[in-house]
């Protein structure tokens, strides 16, 4: 890191700081001072992105300057508003309302939209620039300090996109932005599986991360459950009764590739886990009279057994470091989370006393989220020493089914809160809570991948 | 055993020594000959987008994406084995009774084993009848959970058939969790209804 940009940040920082009693929630309590924190990639972090929160960076994003090509369908407008939401759901920026093109090569139109941006209370000002070309999408993000009376440049990076994909440009922006300020790239440019449909007839289907521009990823008529991504975002594993009997698969949604056949044996066939290497996939066979946790090498077809208990042993989920895997035994009378490691070996329970389902390890590995059923259905997070376990969720409706965002900071989640299962969203700590799916049907199982090659 | 065990062969066609002793031995770790997924399966990520970005080689939601169907499954030992009967080929008699079961729950209660000592009288007095053992349950719980414990239910209805004296290799079992309700109102009278075993036959 420069210097230069090393001041900027500073510059910046102090400001956010000074600048907490503009914010909503800091005008309820006395301001204090953000210590930077720093993440494990060993970059200087500039926001605290441990939870909610209450100081959010604001942020003006106005439409982008179109530098080429012809703009007849108004991308320079929807790909600021774009970049801006997902700003915005970050939870780490607060983007500044504020409308107008900026005409491209014009420092002084640009210098005076900053200026009535930094009056308006922003921060940074991002500018993007956008070329259409007859094939593909370019972008230019820079990014500006506007704390500074030069408006000083912090950043700037091109990306594209294919034509019919716009707002993976966006999100590929949004996601620098979040980078240039944490450390850590965002999550925008992700997707959601999940499964869509009535009682005995779910099909699998692939949104943005935000529920825009859903696609069928399975068409077969049959029941098909628990999409779960592979670790390159390449894949998505699933149980499907379209042969009948609840078998496992795996499907490249976005490549013309053969499905694999994962595991076909007598009995179910359930709950995938790519390790995360994606060589390995942990899952549910009952092949052997009982279900019991398997892990099958994909280049091999080499299957070891994990689990040997005469009640039910299912839903494996890996460690981020693939040394160890938690999963859930009814073997004390009720289901609960329990960790093994990787060879079946050094068995202890993490949860007890309840009714304990669907364990999920954080990608951060510190923590697991998990179903705990009440009177309803509500999720919990708990240490991995299983210390401290907390609620998620409270009130109307079940909620349960948690997958985590990439970078550990999101869960999304079903609820049949408003009626209906839909998938919502929150922050790690509860907070933030909204739904990401609107649309008609019952919505269920979402797998949140990881980043997108 | 034996009868587990050859259908067990019968179903899958895999290598047959690993499979029988397997079967019989029940070793503490089980190396047995999986399904070998085809096509380079181990394909590596490549590295998220950064710094001056070019044309992704995928495209991801893209509509040019090929949708998985019944078309373009991968030969697989395990699927092109024709080993299982087809459950849509088994229908209800009304001789044979569902069996019920508490929540969270797969033990065959008293009642229920009356239920069953007539089903497996039924099943002997038509010994050319194939049985399907559906294992269903309530939507309380979360679905794979679920999965498991609507197969415990379909295997101990199953045991105790075969206890009864209906031979093993008449019975196939199928769990279907929580996804086919017969009853679908959020009441403990539905679910009551819900958590059951359900008997399908078809001729030999």
């Amino acid at each position: 890191m420069s210097l230069r940009r090393l001041s900027s940040f500073v510059t910046l920082v102090v400001f956010v700081a000074l600048a907490a009693p503009w914010t909503s929630r800091a005008q309820q309590q006395p301001p204090q001072p953000a210590p930077p924190q720093r993440s494990s990639q060993a970059t200087d972090v500039w926001l605290n992105i441990t939870g909610g929160g209450s100081r959010k960076l604001n942020i003006a994003v106005p439409e982008f300057t179109v530098v080429a090509g012809s703009d007849t369908g108004g991308m320079a407008k929807i790909l600021a508003a774009v970049t801006g939401t997902d700003l915005n759901f970050s939870g780490l920026f607060s983007v500044v309302a504020g409308t107008g093109a900026i005409p491209p090569n014009n420092p002084a139109a640009l210098a005076q939209s900053w200026n009535e941006f930094a009056a308006a209370g922003a921060h940074a000002g991002l500018h993007g620039l956008l070329a259409l070309r007859s094939d593909r999408l370019e972008g230019e993000m820079r990014l500006y300090d506007l704390t500074t009376p030069e408006h000083r440049l912090i950043a700037t990076k091109k990306f594209d996109a294919p034509l019919a994909q716009p707002r993976r440009l966006a999100h590929k922006i949004a996601d620098e932005v979040v980078l240039q300020f944490t450390g850590e790239p965002g999550i925008a440019d992700t997707k959601l599986a999940y499964v869509l449909g009535p009682l005995g007839a779910k099909e699998i289907v692939i949104t943005d991360y935000d529920g825009v521009g859903p696609m069928p990823a399975t068409r077969n008529g049959s029941i098909n459950l628990t999409p779960v991504w592979s670790p390159d975002a390449r894949s998505l594993a699933y149980t499907s009764y379209k042969q009948g009997y609840p078998d496992l698969y795996r499907m490249f949604p976005f490549e013309r590739r053969p499905e694999q056949t994962l595991a076909a044996f007598v009995g179910i066939n359930t709950s995938p886990s790519f390790s995360p290497d994606g060589k390995s996939v942990a899952m549910t066979l009952s092949m052997h009279g009982n279900p019991e946790i398997y892990v099958l090498t994909l280049a091999t077809g080499t299957l070891q057994r994990l689990t040997r208990n005469a009640g039910i042993d299912t839903e494996p989920t890996w460690s981020p470091t693939g040394r160890e895997l938690a999963f859930i035994s009814d073997r004390g009378g009720s289901p609960n989370v329990y960790v093994m490691d990787n060879q079946g070996l050094g068995v202890r329970q993490l949860t007890s006393g309840g009714f304990h389902t669907q364990p999920r390890w954080s990608p951060k590995g510190d923590s697991l989220v998990y179903t705990s059923r009440g009177g309803v259905h509500d999720l919990w997070i708990v240490n991995v020493n299983g210390s401290n376990p907390r609620r998620l969720t409270s009130g109307t409706g079940d909620s349960q089914g948690a997958t985590w965002a990439p970078n550990g900071r999101h869960i999304a989640f079903q609820s049949n809160r408003n009626g209906r299962w839909q998938i919502f969203a929150m922050l790690a700590d509860g907070s933030a809570q909204d739904a990401i799916t609107r649309g008609p049907g019952d919505a269920t199982s979402p797998s949140w991948s990881p980043r997108l090659p | 055993m034996l009868t587990r065990c050859s259908h067990f062969v019968f179903s899958f066609l895999l290598v047959a020594a690993v499979a029988l002793s397997g079967c019989a031995k029940r070793p503490a770790t089980t190396q047995a000959a999986a399904p070998a997924p085809t096509g380079a399966a181990t394909s590596t990520a490549a590295p998220p987008s950064s710094g001056t970005a070019t044309a992704q080689p995928t495209t991801p939601g893209g509509g040019s994406g090929a949708t998985t169907g019944g078309g373009t499954a991968t030969p697989a030992p395990a699927a092109t084995a024709p080993a299982r009967p087809v459950p849509k080929d088994f229908a209800a008699v009304a001789d044979l009774v569902d069996v019920f079961f508490d929540f969270d729950k797969y033990d065959i209660r008293p009642a229920d084993a009356k239920t069953l000592d007539a089903n497996a009288g039924w099943l002997k007095s038509n010994p050319n009848h194939l049985v399907l053992i559906e294992g269903h349950c309530d939507e309380r719980g979360t679905n794979e959970y679920n999965l498991a414990l609507g197969e415990r239910r379909a295997k101990s209805t199953m045991n105790y058939l075969v206890s009864q004296g209906v031979q093993a290799n008449r019975i196939t079992i199928i769990s279907y969790g929580e996804e086919r309700p017969q009853c679908t109102e959020h009441t403990e009278a539905c679910w009551a209804k819900n958590r059951r075993a359900h008997f399908l036959v078809k001729p030999r």
